[in-house]
């Protein structure tokens, strides 16, 4: 769950550019291999909490509207878990 | 006077546990997470435990009109609150274990030997254990993130503790006002995991599949 919610910020917060954040770029911030970051990004598009867009023949992931709003219930939520002392 | 506090108490207790597992439930539902699933499960079980001794009081006394209230009702009450214990001190990572059939038989066997009251008692001490369990956990927590609202949770969870032990206390004390206090504090204590609620942003209704 930690890995989704480092992806949805890393794709709205930190972003290079206005087309996304590339797969390289997804790797080295979320810190996962290249075989799990891809499923977990191909469900996230799935569920349109990222957008896939294509940039210089290189595939870049964005957020979405619907991401946006995971990530700020994910946040709230994940507060809440912290004050019980757990991980969400 | 002291009955009619007593299901009032048992009935708060039934709101805050309900209140506390639909917003667990809010979360689950926002974000798929596990844990918040236990803690919906933990909070609807505490507060279906209330509910049980107290509307069972009720009907025992407004409809069915006993003069004598039937204890197995708060067994049945605290057993189900046991569970939401449980599952609090599970997500802090308790490993469940099964004995093996002959240590089995030496755990479960006198539970059916021993008088219907004494059963309660030995719940009751379960759920302290698990109380205490959560709580040590939570102050461990606090220490490390220093939020405030982790020690208004771990205070909590050490007040319903407190409770437990004080409603298992009652047993030497019996028919005294120990059980009214034991019920107080654990109504305090479930209120003071209501804290945490008041940072979380109700909005959004998204879950994620399980494939992730």
């Amino acid at each position: 769950m930690s890995i989704i919610g480092d992806i949805l910020s890393t794709t709205r917060d930190e972003a290079p550019d206005e087309s996304g954040a590339s797969v390289t770029y997804l790797i080295r911030k979320a810190n996962v291999s290249y075989g799990r970051l891809a499923k977990i990004l191909e469900t996230l598009v799935q569920q349109g909490l990222l957008e896939q867009t294509t940039s210089d023949r290189a595939c870049k992931y964005r957020i979405s509207s619907r991401g946006r709003d995971f990530l700020q219930a994910y946040r709230g939520f994940r507060e809440f878990a912290d004050s019980f002392g757990l991980r969400i | 006077m002291a009955f009619v506090f007593e299901t009032a108490l048992n009935l708060l207790g039934f709101v805050v546990g309900l209140a506390l597992g639909i917003f667990s439930y809010i979360g689950f539902k926002n974000t798929g997470s596990p844990t918040l699933f236990r803690l919906n499960i933990a909070f609807f079980s505490i507060g279906i435990g209330f509910g049980v001794v107290g509307f069972g009081y009720m009907v025992e006394s407004f409809i069915l009109n006993y003069a004598q209230l039937d204890s197995w009702i708060q067994t049945l009450g605290i057993g189900i609150q046991t569970i939401g214990y449980f599952f609090i001190a599970f997500s802090h990572g308790i490993k469940s274990f099964f004995p093996k059939s002959r240590y089995f038989k030496s755990i479960i066997f006198p539970l059916f030997i021993i008088p219907g009251n004494s059963i309660e008692h030995i719940i009751r001490s379960i759920s302290f254990i698990l109380l205490v369990y959560g709580t040590i956990e939570t102050i461990m927590s606090y220490m490390e993130n220093r939020k405030r609202s982790t020690i208004f949770v771990a205070a909590g969870l050490g007040l319903l503790a407190l409770g437990e032990f004080l409603g298992w206390y009652s047993i030497i004390f019996p028919k005294s006002i120990l059980y009214f206090v034991s019920l107080s504090t654990k109504i305090i204590g479930l209120g003071a995991l209501f804290i945490p609620i008041s940072q979380v942003p109700l909005r959004g209704g998204l879950k994620l599949g399980g494939n992730i």
